[in-house]
C-alpha cells in the first residue's frame, strides 16, 4: 500500500460515491414529482442538483491536482480517469434530473394527465440501472458492470413504446399535445440517465479489466 | 564465459508481438540465461533479455535488483570488478561478447557508455569528444576529426553552446552540459548500442528534460538501454520496459503495457509505489 496516494484515492472515490448516491436520489425525486404530480419536489431538484455540479467542481479540481502531483500510473491511473469520467456522467444525471422536474412542473397544472405505465417501467429501469452501474464502481466489479451494459436494450424498448403512444395520442387529443410532449422528453430523458449509467459500467470494466469496451459493439461492425 | 549453471528460475515467458512494429523490430542485443555473481551474492538471475535496434529499452526496479549489473554485461565493464563472475549469453548482432575472439575495446566502441555522474575527461571540450575516435583510428587528419567533434556535438544538442569554446575544459561545463558531452563522446566512436545507467540522477530537471530530448531523438539512430529510478523518465522515454526484483527479471513489454495495465503483481506494486 502506498502511504500517500491511498488516501487521495480514497478521498476521490468518496467524492464520487457521495456523487452518485447525491444523482440516484435527485432522479428518485424528479420521478417521485412526476409521478405524485407534486411542484414542490420538482423545486427541490433545482437545489438539489447544484450540490451535485459543486461536487463535480470538486472533483475536476481533485482529478488535475492528483494528475499533477501524484503522477499515478497502472490501476491507479485508470481509476483516478474513470472518476473524471463517471463525474461528468453523474453531473448529467443530474441535469437530466432537472429537466425531468421542469417537465413534471408543467404536467402538474394538468393533475387528470393519464401517466403511462412503460413510464414507471422505464423510470424503474433507468434508476435500476444507474444504482446498479454505481454499485459496480464501488466494488470494481466488472462482473455487475457487465450485466448493467446487456440491459441497455430493454430500455430503448421501452422509451420506444412511451414515444410511440404519445405521438399516436397528440391527433386524437390536440388539447393535450403539451403533455404528450414532456412524456416523451421525460421517456428521452430516462433513456439518457440509462446511456450515463451504461457508460459508468464501461468506466468500471476499464478500471477492473484495463479494457476499453466504449462504443465495442458499433466499433466491431 | 563458462556455460550457464543448471539453476531452475522461473523465466519471463516472451510476450507476444504486441503492435505490428514489434513484428520486424530486429534484435540489436541478446541476454540468454545471464547470471552475475559477486563472490556469494547472485546479483543476476538466470536474465533474458532483448535489446531491439530501434528501441530505447528501460531497465528499472529497486536498488539491488540487478538492473545496473545487468547493463554493465552488455559491454563487460563487469570484467574489471574483482569477484564478478558472468555466465549465460550475450550476443551482439548475434556473436558472442564473451567468446574468446572479442576485443573488448572494440566491443565498448560499438557499446559505448554513458555514467550517473558526468565525467569527463580533464581535457578540452574538443579533445573530450576527439579521443574516441583518435585512439580508434576513425579520424587521420584534422578535417576529419573536427568534422566528428562537430557531428558528434550536435547530435548530442551541445554544438551551439559550446562552438566557441571548444578549448575550454570539459569539467568547466555545467553538470547538464558535461552529460551531454560524455553523450557526444559516446557517439563520437559511431557506436551501435548506447548504454545508460541513470543517466539524469545528478542533474536538474531542466538538464534532465535536455537529455532526455537527446535521448529521444537518437532512438532509431542507435539502439539505448537506460538504467533509471525515475519511473516517469523510463515511461517518456522508452518504449520497452524490463522490471527486475532481487536480480529476476520479472516482466519486459511495451512500456505502454507496464506502465498501464502490467500483468505481474510485483511490477505493478512497483511501479504504483506499493513496493515493500
Amino acid at each position: 500500500m502506498s502511504r500517500v496516494f491511498d488516501p487521495v484515492l480514497r478521498n476521490l472515490r468518496e467524492l464520487a460515491l457521495r456523487m452518485g448516491s447525491r444523482s440516484e436520489a435527485i432522479l428518485d425525486k424528479a420521478m417521485r414529482s412526476v409521478f405524485e404530480r407534486d411542484a414542490s419536489l420538482a423545486d427541490e431538484v433545482r437545489d438539489d442538483d447544484l450540490e451535485i455540479d459543486r461536487l463535480d467542481v470538486e472533483i475536476d479540481n481533485e482529478v488535475l491536482k492528483t494528475l499533477a502531483l501524484q503522477a499515478p500510473v497502472a490501476e491507479d491511473l485508470r481509476e483516478v480517469l474513470a472518476i473524471k469520467m463517471i463525474a461528468n456522467d453523474l453531473e448529467r444525471v443530474g441535469d437530466l434530473a432537472r429537466n425531468i422536474a421542469k417537465s413534471s412542473k408543467r404536467l402538474s397544472l394538468h393533475p387528470m394527465t393519464l401517466i403511462p405505465r412503460t413510464l414507471r417501467e422505464l423510470a424503474r429501469d433507468s434508476q435500476s440501472q444507474l444504482s446498479e452501474a454505481l454499485n459496480a464502481f464501488g466494488s470494481t466489479d466488472a462482473e455487475i458492470a457487465r450485466n448493467v451494459l446487456k440491459d441497455d436494450e430493454t430500455i430503448d424498448a421501452e422509451e420506444d413504446v412511451i414515444i410511440r403512444a404519445a405521438l399516436q395520442a397528440i391527433p386524437k387529443h390536440p388539447e393535450n399535445a403539451s403533455e404528450a410532449v414532456d412524456m416523451i422528453l421525460i421517456a428521452k430523458h430516462l433513456e439518457r440517465v440509462a446511456d450515463h449509467a451504461t457508460n459508468i459500467a464501461e468506466s468500471v470494466i476499464l478500471v477492473a479489466e484495463a479494457r476499453n469496451v466504449k462504443h465495442a459493439m458499433k466499433l466491431a461492425r | 564465459m563458462s556455460t550457464a549453471p543448471a539453476l531452475k528460475m522461473p523465466s519471463v515467458a516472451p510476450r507476444k508481438p504486441e503492435t505490428p512494429e514489434d513484428e520486424v523490430k530486429s534484435v540489436k542485443m541478446k541476454a540468454a540465461g545471464v547470471n552475475v555473481h559477486y563472490g556469494d551474492t547472485w546479483a543476476v538471475k538466470n536474465v533474458n533479455l532483448d535489446v531491439m535496434k530501434e528501441d530505447v529499452t528501460a531497465l528499472i526496479g529497486p536498488s539491488g535488483c540487478g538492473k545496473s549489473t545487468l547493463l554493465r554485461c552488455f559491454n563487460r565493464m563487469n570484467d574489471t570488478i574483482p569477484g564478478c563472475r558472468v555466465t549465460g549469453n550475450i550476443t551482439l548482432d548475434d556473436t558472442p561478447i564473451y567468446g574468446g575472439n572479442m576485443d573488448v575495446v572494440q566491443l565498448r566502441a560499438r557499446v559505448g557508455m554513458v555514467f550517473q555522474k558526468p565525467n569527463p575527461f580533464p581535457k578540452s571540450i574538443y579533445d573530450n569528444v576527439a579521443y574516441g575516435p583518435r585512439i580508434h583510428g576513425l579520424a587521420r587528419k584534422g578535417a576529419e576529426t573536427d568534422e566528428i567533434v562537430q557531428t558528434s556535438l550536435e547530435r548530442a544538442g551541445l554544438w551551439e553552446e559550446v562552438r566557441d569554446r571548444l578549448d575550454e575544459p570539459g569539467n568547466a561545463l555545467s553538470g547538464g552540459q558535461q552529460q551531454r558531452l560524455c553523450i557526444a563522446r559516446a557517439i563520437a566512436v559511431d557506436p551501435e548500442v548506447i548504454l545508460m545507467d541513470e543517466p539524469c540522477s545528478a542533474l536538474d530537471p531542466i538538464a534532465t528534460a535536455r537529455v532526455e530530448e537527446l535521448i529521444y531523438e537518437l532512438r532509431g539512430r542507435y539502439a539505448i538501454a537506460i538504467v533509471t529510478h525515475n519511473m516517469q523518465q523510463a515511461a517518456r522515454v522508452s518504449q520497452r520496459t524490463a522490471f527486475f526484483h532481487l536480480g529476476e527479471l520479472v516482466e519486459y513489454g511495451s512500456t505502454e503495457h507496464v506502465f498501464t495495465d502490467p500483468s505481474e503483481t510485483r511490477t505493478r506494486d512497483y511501479i504504483t509505489g506499493r513496493y515493500g
